[in-house]
Order: structure tokens, then C-alpha cells, then sequence
């Protein structure tokens, strides 16, 4: 039974790593191949897949969109949450509290629920197909998750380092800056962290309010693509490098700091 | 993959108490908040009322608002396509939860000592942090016909084609494939959980010759059960966010999948902006979505009621 247990297990483990496995290699291989042996090998060492996918389907353009909205808008949300949760986790009042359950609220509301009104605020900002508007949503829908795991962060942090900054004569905002934020650093890398990661990965808010190719993020590139392929055939492999130009930079990120991102993530489940 | 957590928020002391630096913390309490606060009622609380009147009218998002009163809630739960996303929805929540539960608490009773159990957690625990859009191509390569994976093993072992899992079995691969993403998130928890009952349990469990399955009714289960708790809100809650991972199954015919696939989710928006041509029914589409709140919100109410337990001191 047990032996069976660990069996199962490391053969799900394969499964998943083949799975990675198989991507990268099939990313650099034929269409015709791949779609003739699956499993085979042959014509195996095909950049060209990568240079197709990255000039053909504007990944290029999408990667740089992506990239300095996802780390803009990660690291704004940082910014306008952890002033607001350090004021829930330390003031220690009824209302406080309350406000809490509030913003924690936010983390239950599925996106499909509130994406029409936001369009239509969006649309009479004219925000809409724009990637200024997208950087405001990313911000906004950030929030709630941000808030909620920084709370926690700054309520672990011990009491007494800034009753010392007190009784030197800091006032509120530079103990906050220069005490209470550089003690903090460990949550709020996490928070910055997972928020990375989360709208890296970010497809329907994206789908919903830009249509112009060229402000498209790496979601939407690869989305496009698979449709494409619908007219112009298919090209497995262009395509499969397309899905590793995706998932490679989380990887790297996964492999550096993974303990850190599987904690943040289940931090909230398991205290 | 929608980051997800729950919150846990602890009933804290609510202390008066004096000293300067409480004084000085309730002084700057809504500074600090209130930035956050404005962009979170401006885009939540605000947008969620907003989809509650919406959805009182028939509406295109440009021209005038027509009153219907309850109109579009009547018409849906006579529409068929959004009985099958809704049902569609309750499977996943009940069946991929159930499935996804079981796997990982049977992952988790052969992790606890084995060997290589970061390595392997942390192998599991990679789909969760990955695009659902690229998980959802790469499990769509699994069981193409002929030529996915599954199939042209099966083709080189018998000699058969195999079945046509994308043709006639779609939804039960998106259900499989949900439940590969899910599970290493859900075993990481539940690990964590059955990590904190102390050592010395399952020794007296030896000694007393109990079975593997003794133990886990009676001491591994629980003892974490307040995990479990939390874990299965959780998963009510980002159940009805899936999205993306079914969505893109519909790369090869049309823009959106066929509909016998949808979740609520997906309903919301072929019912807006997805499609050829988009319907834009903003009114009918939000009754959808308040329909979905509120069956969540009842949802996690009871499964809260449900799960709670006397917690077992240890």
C-alpha cells in the first residue's frame, strides 16, 4: 500500500516534469514532426521556432508590455497597501478590525462579477484599449489579496522597535518609512512577489479592455496565435516556443525563489 | 491562476488603552488607509452594487437603460446554455473539489515521511504559479486525436486510434486538467496542517497497532481539520474564478468554446465581449454574475457552518 503511495507519487512527479520536458523540446522541433511523433526527437535544435513566434505574433512587442506593466503595477499595489496594512494590523481598534474583514472581502469577488461595470467606468475615462487603463485595473485588482497578506506581515513585527523610534523622536511617517518598512522587507518582497507572478499570468481583465495588437500583453500574443493557426495551419512548434516565452521567466523565478512564493501563497490558509 | 487566500482574520483585543503611540496611531490610521480604501470601493464595492443594479435592466452599455425589474432572472433559469455553465460550475466546485481533496490528502499521508518530500512538493506545486492559458494548451496536447500524447501512446501500445477525448469527452479532460493544477496547492496546505499534530501521536497510534486508515480518521483528520476548514473556502471561492483554463480550449474552432463547456464565468462573458460578435447584454450578463455571487456567498456561509468543529486542542 505504501509502497504503492510513493510509486504514485514520483510517478506524478515525472508526469509533471515530462510534461515541462516535453515543451521544451518540442518547442524546438518541426510541426510536421512533432505532429507525426509525438515522442520522437527527430529535427530537434529548431530556433527558428523562437524567432517565428517572437517576430510573427508580435511576442516581442507583447514581452515589453508585459513586463513593465506587471512590474509597474506590482510594485504601485506594494506601495498603496502597505500603508493601509500597517494602520489595520497595528491600530488595534474595533473599526480597524472590521475594515479588515472589509478589504478581505475583495479576495472573494470573482473578477466576472464587477468586469462590466469596470468597463463602462473604463470606457467613460477612456480607458479602455489602453494599457494606462490596464495598469490602473492591475493596480485596483491587486488590492485586496495585498493588503490582506501584508495585514499579517506587519502584525508579526515586534512592538517594541518603534515605541524605541518614539522615544527618539520620530514622527509617525518616518518611523514608518525608516523602521517599520525595511523590518517588513521579507513580506513585502513576498507581496511584490506573487503579485508578479499573478498578473504575469493575468488573461481576462487583459482580453476584456485591450484589442489593439500592438498593446497586447504576452497573454493575449499567445492567445492570438492560437488563433491564427486556425487560418494559417498550424505550427506546433512556433507555438509551443510561444508557450515557453510564458512559462520560462516563472520558472527561473521558481527555481530562485520558490519557498518563498509556495509560503506566501498558503500563508493565509495555514495560520 | 488567480493568487488566491482567504482571510483569516482573528478577533484582536480591542484595547482603548492610552500611550502616545496609540494616540499617535489612531492620528494617522486613515491616512495610511485611505488611498487603498478609495481605489477599493471605487473598483470593488462600488462596481459589485453596480452589477446589482445593471442587472435590473436590459442594457448594451451605450445606450439608455431599460427598467426590467426581475425580468432578466426569469429568463435565466429558463436559459439552457446558462443552466449547463451553471451546472458546469456546481461540477467543478463539487467534483473536481472532492477529487482534488482526495488527492492530496492521499499525497499528503505518503509525503509526510518519505524521503525527497520538499523536492517533490515543490514539483507539484509548479502548475499553480503558471499561466492556466499555457496549462490549458499544454493539457490540450495531452489528448489531441491523433496525434496528442495520450493517443499515439495508446496508438503504439494497441494499434488503435484511441478516443476522441477533445471531441467527445472535453469536459471531463478540463475537469482532470483542473484537477492536476489544483492539487499541489491544496496538498502544500493540507501538508502544512498535518505537519503542526505532533510527532509522538502517531507513535502511540503504533503502539495501539492502529491501521493506516485508523490513524487517519482519527488522528490526522482531526487534527487538521481547521485547514481543511479554510482550505475547502478557498477552493469554493477560486473554483468559480477558473476561467482561462477552459476558455482556451476553444483555440480550434471558434473564438470561444463550445458551450457545453462553460462555467459561469465563461458565460458572463460570451454574453459581453467574447465571440465573433459580441452580444453586449450587460443587463442579462450581470444578472448571471449576482446569481453566481450570491450562490458563492450562501456557498461559503454554509460550508463554514458545515466544517466548523470544536478544534482539538493539541
Amino acid at each position: 500500500m505504501r509502497r504503492f503511495g510513493i510509486g504514485a507519487v514520483w510517478a506524478l512527479v515525472v508526469f509533471n516534469l515530462g510534461v515541462l520536458g516535453w515543451m521544451g523540446v518540442s518547442a524546438l522541433r518541426e510541426h510536421t514532426a512533432i505532429f507525426d511523433t509525438p515522442w520522437g526527437l527527430e529535427t530537434f535544435g529548431q530556433i527558428e521556432n523562437f524567432v517565428r513566434a517572437w517576430s510573427e505574433s508580435n511576442f516581442g512587442r507583447a514581452a515589453l508590455n508585459t513586463v513593465v506593466l506587471v512590474v509597474a503595477a506590482s510594485v504601485v499595489v506594494v506601495v498603496v497597501s502597505a500603508p493601509a496594512a500597517y494602520a489595520l494590523a497595528k491600530s488595534r481598534t474595533r473599526l480597524s478590525g472590521a475594515m479588515a474583514v472589509f478589504f478581505a472581502l475583495g479576495i472573494g469577488i470573482p473578477v466576472q462579477v464587477i468586469v462590466i461595470p469596470l468597463f463602462v467606468l473604463m470606457q467613460d475615462a477612456g480607458l479602455v484599449n489602453s494599457l494606462s487603463g490596464l495598469f490602473v485595473l492591475y493596480v485596483a485588482l491587486s488590492l485586496p489579496f495585498t493588503v490582506f497578506l501584508l495585514t499579517g506581515f506587519f502584525g508579526s513585527l515586534p512592538e517594541e522597535v518603534e515605541e524605541a523610534a518614539e522615544i527618539d523622536g520620530a514622527g509617525p511617517i518616518r518611523t514608518f518609512v525608516q523602521i517599520v518598512l525595511p523590518l517588513a522587507r521579507n513580506g513585502l518582497v513576498t507581496a511584490l512577489l506573487l503579485n508578479l507572478i499573478g498578473l504575469w499570468n493575468e488573461t481576462f481583465i487583459a482580453l476584456v479592455f485591450i484589442q489593439d495588437s500592438e498593446k497586447q500583453t504576452l497573454s493575449l500574443s499567445l492567445l492570438g496565435f492560437l488563433q491564427t493557426q486556425q487560418y494559417s495551419g498550424s505550427d506546433y512548434g512556433a507555438l509551443l516556443a510561444g508557450v515557453c516565452i510564458l512559462v520560462l521567466p516563472m520558472l527561473a523565478v521558481y527555481v530562485w525563489l520558490g519557498r518563498r512564493i509556495i509560503e506566501g501563497l498558503t500563508v493565509g490558509a495555514v495560520k | 491562476m488567480a493568487v488566491t487566500a482567504i482571510p483569516v482574520v482573528r478577533p484582536r483585543k480591542a484595547v482603548a488603552g492610552g500611550g502616545a503611540l496609540a494616540r499617535r496611531r489612531r492620528r494617522t490610521f486613515w491616512p495610511f488607509l485611505l488611498p487603498a480604501l478609495v481605489i477599493y470601493l471605487a473598483f470593488f464595492i462600488g462596481p459589485a452594487l453596480a452589477s446589482l443594479w445593471i442587472s435590473f435592466h436590459k442594457w448594451d452599455g451605450v445606450g439608455e437603460m431599460e427598467p426590467r425589474g426581475l425580468q432578466n432572472y426569469e429568463i435565466l433559469f429558463s436559459d439552457d446554455t446558462f443552466l449547463a455553465a451553471f451546472g458546469n460550475t456546481l461540477l467543478i466546485l463539487v467534483v473536481v473539489g472532492a477529487a482534488t481533496f482526495a488527492v492530496s490528502f492521499g499525497l499528503t499521508m505518503v509525503l509526510r515521511d518519505m524521503r525527497g518530500k520538499r523536492f517533490v512538493r515543490a514539483v507539484l506545486f509548479f502548475p499553480y504559479i503558471i499561466s492556466p492559458l499555457v496549462l490549458s494548451v499544454l493539457w490540450g496536447f495531452l489528448f489531441r486525436t491523433p496525434e496528442g500524447l495520450v493517443n499515439s501512446a495508446w496508438a503504439a501500445l494497441t494499434g488503435g486510434t484511441g478516443v476522441n477525448w477533445l471531441g467527445d469527452h472535453l469536459f471531463g479532460v478540463i475537469m482532470i486538467g483542473l484537477i492536476w493544477v489544483n492539487t499541489g496547492f491544496y496538498t502544500t496546505v493540507i501538508m502544512a496542517g498535518v505537519d503542526r499534530i505532533p510527532p509522538d501521536l502517531y507513535e502511540d497510534c503504533a503502539l495501539a497497532g492502529a491501521t493506516a486508515w485508523q490513524r487517519f480518521r482519527h488522528v490526522t483528520l482531526p487534527l487538521s481539520w481547521d485547514v481543511v476548514a479554510t482550505a475547502a473556502v478557498i477552493w469554493t471561492i477560486s473554483s468559480l474564478k477558473i476561467f482561462e483554463f477552459i476558455y482556451a480550449f476553444g483555440g480550434n474552432t471558434n473564438d470561444m468554446p463550445t458551450v457545453t463547456v462553460w462555467n459561469s464565468a465563461l458565460f458572463v462573458y460570451g454574453a459581453t465581449f467574447g465571440g465573433r460578435t459580441p452580444q453586449y447584454q450587460f443587463g442579462y450578463a450581470s444578472a448571471s454574475a449576482v446569481v453566481t455571487l450570491a450562490v458563492i456567498t450562501v456557498l461559503v456561509v454554509l460550508l463554514r457552518r458545515l466544517l466548523r468543529r470544536e478544534a482539538v486542542a493539541f
